[in-house]
C-alpha cells in the first residue's frame, strides 16, 4: 500500500536535445502522492520541456520516468492522459462553441444506443462540480465563461479522467486575486484527495502560499528541490538564475518634472468610469489594481484603441482629441501592450520590421526604405537592450518572451516616445530579463519621459514607480506617494472596504 | 540557441526552397520540358508562354496584395471581363477614343475594388463572400451592358495592346505584365504602404495599435486589385479583338492559384511572376505533349496542391526552433 508520502512520479537522468541545443539534461524530480510541487526556473530554463515529456507532446531521449513505481514511456498525449497525467496549458485548450458538460467529457460522452447521452452527461458534470464545490452551469458554452471558470472546467475535467498528477503551466497568471484563491481553495482539494499537482509560476509569493517543495531548473539541467519551508524568497532567485540579487529593482534618481499628461473624467460608458489623473515628466507611474479593475481599459482609451464616451485629455498643458492609436502616435505616445504575442508583433516578420514598424519613417530614404539604415537601427536597439538573436533578421516568433518584450519595446523607441505606457510589462518574462527592462523603464524616466505602468504584480508596482494609482472596478480609488507605499495599502485600496 | 551543425537533406530542401521559392518549381518544369519535348526550347514557344501568362499574372499581382493583407478577392475574373467589355462599349459603341476609354475602365475598375473594400471593412462581411458577391454583381452589369452578346470591331491600334510585338519579338502584354509586376514589386518592397500592407495580413491588431490605419490599407488593396484586374481585362479584350462577356469566369481562382503555387507570403511579388508562370509551364507542357486538355484540369489542380504542400513544408522547416 502507498503512504501519502511515496513517491508518484520519479525522473531520473532524463535528457531530450533538439538540434543544437539540449534543452533537458539529466533532469531528475520526484513528485510525491498529494503534494503541491512547484516548478521554478526562468524562461528557456528546460520547465516547458519537461512539461511537454510528462504529457506526451515530446519524447525524452533517454533517462528513466516511473510512475506508481513502474517504469514507463510516455509516447502519447493520449497515453499521459490514460496513466493519469493531465496538464493544464496557460492557453486553455478547450472547444469554446461547446458546452461545459461536453468539455469535461469530450472523446468520451455517455452513449445511448449509440447517440450521446445528454441527460446523463450533464447530470455527471454536474455531480463532479458538486463535489468541489464549484457552482457551475454546466450547460452554459464555454465562450460564455470566465477565465478562471474555464480554468475550472479544465481542472474538472482532469480529475475526471482519474488523472493523479495535474501539471498547471502558470495558471493564475490571467486571474485575479479572487478568483486565484478559488483555484488555491480547489488545489486543496486535490491535495486532500492524494492528487499530486505540479505547479509552475513566476510568482514566488504563490510558491510560498500553496508549494509544499519546489524543484529548481536552470540552463536546462537540475538545481535541486527543497522543501518550501527550507528556502527564502532571495535564495529561491539566486538558485534560479545563479546569482545573488542585492536589488530587485535598480535604484533611481527621481527629477520629476513638468506635467505632461492629464487626464480628466474620461469614460467609456462601460468599464472606465470618470478616471482623472495626471503623470510628469521624469515619473514612473504605477497603475494598481485587481486583474478587470479598468486599468488596461483607461490605457486603451487614452491610445485611442477604443472609443471615449466622454472625458479630456491633454498632452503638455493642450487639450488633443486621440481617437485612433495612429494620432495617439503623433502626440508620441508608445503603448507597450499587455499581449505581445497578439497585439505588440508581428510573429513571423524580422526582428528589424519590427523594430520599424512605428517609426518606419526614420528610415526612409526619399520615401522609400533603405534597408540599410534598417539594419542600423535594429542592430543598435539589439545591443542597447542586449536582445539575444543571432541577427536582425531572425523572425520574432523564435524569440524567448523577455526578448520579444525588448523588440516591442524597441518598435516604441524608435519613434522617440514622450509618453510610454507599459501594461504588465514583465509578464510571463524571467527574473534577470525583467531586471534588464526594469533598468529600460528607470533610463526612460531619467531621460524625461513619462512612463505609466499598468501591472497586476504587487511587488512589481511598488518596486518601480515613483507614484502608485489604485483603480477599482473602473474608478480611481486612491493615490499613494512613495512615503505611503506598502502591501497593504494598495491591497485595501484595490480590494475596497478593509 | 544555437544553430544545429547537421545538415540534414530536410533543411538543405528548405534552404534551396527559401531562396528560389516559386521558382524551383519554374526550373524543375522547364528542365524536365526540355529534355522530354522537343518543341519547348523554341523561341517561338517561349515567347507564347510569356504573352499567355500576361493576363493571369496581371490579376495575380492584384490579388497578391489582397492575400498579403489577409484578405482574399474573388471578383477579379468578372472585373476583368466587366472592363474588358466597357472599353470595348465605348469605343465602338460611342465612338470614344482609345486612352479616355481605358482610364474610364480603368476608374471603374478601382471603384469596384473600394467598393469590395467597403463591404470588407466598413460592413464587415468577410472577403470571401463579401467579393463573391460583388462578382456576382459586376457580372450581372456585364451582361446587362453587353446584352450578353460580345463586342467587336475594335481599332487596330487598340489591338496592339494584346496582339502586338515590340521589334517584333517581344509581345506587348508580356511587357505590360513586365512593368506592372516591376511596380507593384517596388512597392512591396520600398514603400510604407507596402509594408503596411505585410504587417495588416500578418496581424492586424498589432498594426492598428502600432498606429496603421488598417481600414484605410485595406480598401487599398482592393482598390490596387481592381485596377489589376481592368488592366489585364482590357489587355484581354484586345488579345479576343473583342470584348467577351462570356470569359473570364475562371480568372480570379487562376489568379488566386498563381499567388498561392508562388508563396507570395515570403514578400516579394516576383513570386507571384514565379507561380503564373509555372501554371502557364503546366499548360504548355501539356499541350506540347499533346496530352488530352481534360488532363490538363486535373495535372493543374495536382500542381496547386502539391505547390501549397512544398511550401507548408518550407516554412515548418525554416521556422523550427533550431
Amino acid at each position: 500500500m502507498q503512504t501519502e508520502q511515496s513517491d508518484i512520479l520519479k525522473l531520473t537522468n532524463v535528457n531530450k536535445s533538439f538540434p543544437g541545443v539540449k534543452a533537458l539534461c539529466n533532469m531528475c524530480m520526484t513528485v510525491k502522492k498529494g503534494e503541491v510541487h512547484a516548478l521554478v526556473g526562468e524562461n528557456g530554463a528546460g520547465k516547458s520541456t519537461l512539461m511537454k515529456i510528462l504529457s506526451g507532446a515530446y519524447i525524452k531521449d533517454s533517462g528513466t520516468i516511473e510512475f506508481c513505481g513502474h517504469e514507463v514511456e510516455i509516447t502519447s498525449p493520449k497515453q499521459a492522459e490514460r496513466l493519469g497525467i493531465s496538464i493544464i496549458y496557460q492557453e486553455l485548450n478547450l472547444m469554446k462553441k461547446l458546452s461545459v458538460a461536453e468539455n469535461v467529457f469530450l472523446g468520451r460522452y455517455p452513449r445511448k444506443n449509440g447517440f450521446i447521452d445528454w441527460k446523463q452527461m450533464n447530470k455527471d458534470a454536474k455531480e463532479l462540480f458538486d463535489t468541489f464545490d464549484i457552482k457551475m452551469d454546466v450547460t452554459a458554452m464555454v465562450r460564455s465563461l470566465s477565465l478562471a471558470q474555464q480554468q475550472l472546467v479544465e481542472i474538472i475535467k482532469a480529475v475526471s479522467i482519474n488523472s493523479q498528477v495535474v501539471i498547471m503551466d502558470e495558471p493564475t497568471s490571467s486571474l485575479t486575486a479572487s478568483e486565484t484563491e478559488t483555484l488555491f481553495r480547489i488545489i486543496q482539494t486535490l491535495k486532500d484527495r492524494h492528487i499530486a499537482v505540479i505547479f509552475i509560476t513566476h510568482r514566488l509569493d504563490e510558491i510560498f502560499r500553496i508549494c509544499d517543495r519546489l524543484t529548481v531548473l536552470r540552463d536546462g539541467c537540475f538545481v535541486g528541490t527543497k522543501a518550501v519551508h527550507e528556502v527564502t524568497k532571495s535564495e529561491l532567485i539566486s538558485m534560479m538564475i545563479g546569482r545573488e540579487l542585492t536589488q530587485q529593482f535598480p535604484p533611481r534618481k527621481v527629477t520629476l518634472g513638468e506635467v505632461s499628461l492629464e487626464v480628466c473624467n474620461l469614460s467609456d460608458g462601460y468599464r472606465v468610469k470618470d478616471v482623472s489623473f495626471s503623470a510628469r515628466r521624469g515619473e514612473v507611474l504605477g497603475f494598481a489594481g485587481l486583474v478587470g479593475a479598468g486599468r488596461t481599459e483607461t490605457m486603451r482609451l487614452i491610445f485611442g484603441a477604443d472609443p471615449k464616451t466622454s472625458g479630456v485629455v491633454r498632452i503638455n498643458g493642450t487639450e488633443v482629441n486621440i481617437r485612433n492609436p495612429r494620432q495617439a502616435v503623433r502626440q508620441k505616445i508608445g503603448f507597450v501592450t499587455e499581449n505581445r504575442k497578439e497585439e505588440g508583433l508581428f510573429l513571423s516578420l524580422p526582428i528589424k520590421v519590427n523594430i520599424a514598424m512605428v517609426a518606419y519613417k526614420k528610415i526612409l530614404t526619399r520615401s522609400f526604405f533603405n534597408f540599410k539604415k534598417e539594419r542600423q537601427v535594429a542592430e543598435q536597439y539589439v545591443n542597447d537592450l542586449h536582445i539575444v538573436t543571432p541577427s536582425v533578421d531572425q523572425i520574432a516568433m523564435l524569440l524567448s518572451g523577455g526578448n520579444q518584450q525588448k523588440v516591442v519595446l524597441a518598435k516604441w523607441l524608435l519613434p522617440d516616445s514622450e509618453i510610454v505606457i507599459f501594461d504588465e510589462p514583465t509578464r510571463g518574462i524571467d527574473v534577470g530579463a525583467k531586471l534588464e527592462i526594469y533598468t529600460i523603464i528607470n533610463n526612460l524616466a531619467a531621460a524625461g519621459k513619462t512612463i505609466i505602468v499598468v501591472s497586476s504584480e504587487m511587488e512589481e508596482v511598488l518596486g518601480i514607480s515613483d507614484r502608485i494609482i489604485v483603480m477599482r472596478e473602473g474608478r480611481v480609488v486612491g493615490e499613494l506617494a512613495k512615503d505611503q507605499f506598502s502591501q497593504q495599502a494598495v491591497t485595501e485600496l484595490a480590494i475596497g472596504g478593509v | 540557441m544555437k544553430a544545429g551543425k547537421e545538415n540534414n537533406w530536410g533543411h538543405k530542401i528548405a534552404g534551396i526552397g527559401n531562396s528560389l521559392g516559386a521558382w524551383l518549381i519554374v526550373i524543375l518544369m522547364a528542365l524536365i520540358l526540355s529534355v522530354t519535348t522537343k518543341a519547348f526550347l523554341t523561341p517561338n514557344n517561349i515567347i507564347n508562354v510569356v504573352r499567355q501568362i500576361s493576363v493571369n499574372a496581371m490579376v495575380a499581382l492584384g490579388a497578391s496584395f489582397v492575400v498579403l493583407g489577409g484578405e482574399i478577392d474573388l471578383s477579379t475574373g468578372m472585373a476583368s471581363t466587366f472592363a474588358g467589355c466597357n472599353a470595348a462599349l465605348m469605343m465602338t459603341k460611342l465612338g470614344m477614343p482609345m486612352i479616355p476609354a481605358i482610364i474610364i475602365c480603368l476608374v471603374v475598375g478601382v471603384l469596384v475594388g473600394c467598393f469590395t473594400g467597403f463591404i470588407v471593412t466598413i460592413l464587415k462581411i468577410p472577403a470571401f463572400i463579401g467579393s463573391l458577391g460583388v462578382q456576382y454583381m459586376v457580372q450581372g452589369a456585364t451582361l446587362l451592358l453587353t446584352n450578353s452578346m460580345p463586342i467587336s470591331g475594335l481599332s487596330e491600334e487598340f489591338l496592339v495592346l494584346g496582339r502586338g510585338y515590340i521589334a517584333n519579338v517581344i509581345p506587348v502584354p508580356t511587357v505590360i505584365m513586365a512593368v506592372f509586376i516591376i511596380i507593384g514589386a517596388i512597392v512591396l518592397k520600398y514603400t510604407p504602404f507596402g509594408r503596411s500592407v505585410i504587417s495588416v495580413g500578418e496581424n492586424a491588431t498589432a498594426a492598428r495599435l502600432s498606429g496603421i490605419d488598417v481600414t484605410r490599407t485595406k480598401i487599398a488593396i482592393f482598390a490596387i486589385c481592381g485596377f489589376c484586374a481592368a488592366a489585364a481585362g482590357i489587355v484581354q479584350a484586345s488579345r479576343l479583338s473583342s470584348g467577351q462577356p462570356a470569359s473570364g469566369g475562371d480568372l480570379s481562382l487562376q489568379a488566386l492559384a498563381a499567388v498561392y503555387v508562388g508563396g507570395t507570403f515570403k514578400g516579394s511579388m516576383l513570386n507571384t511572376l514565379a507561380g503564373a508562370l509555372a501554371l502557364g509551364l503546366v499548360n504548355n507542357g501539356l499541350n506540347l505533349m499533346g496530352i488530352n486538355p481534360y488532363w490538363q484540369k486535373m495535372a493543374l489542380g495536382i500542381i496547386i496542391v502539391l505547390a501549397v504542400l512544398f511550401d507548408q513544408y518550407r516554412i515548418k522547416k525554416s521556422t523550427a526552433r533550431k
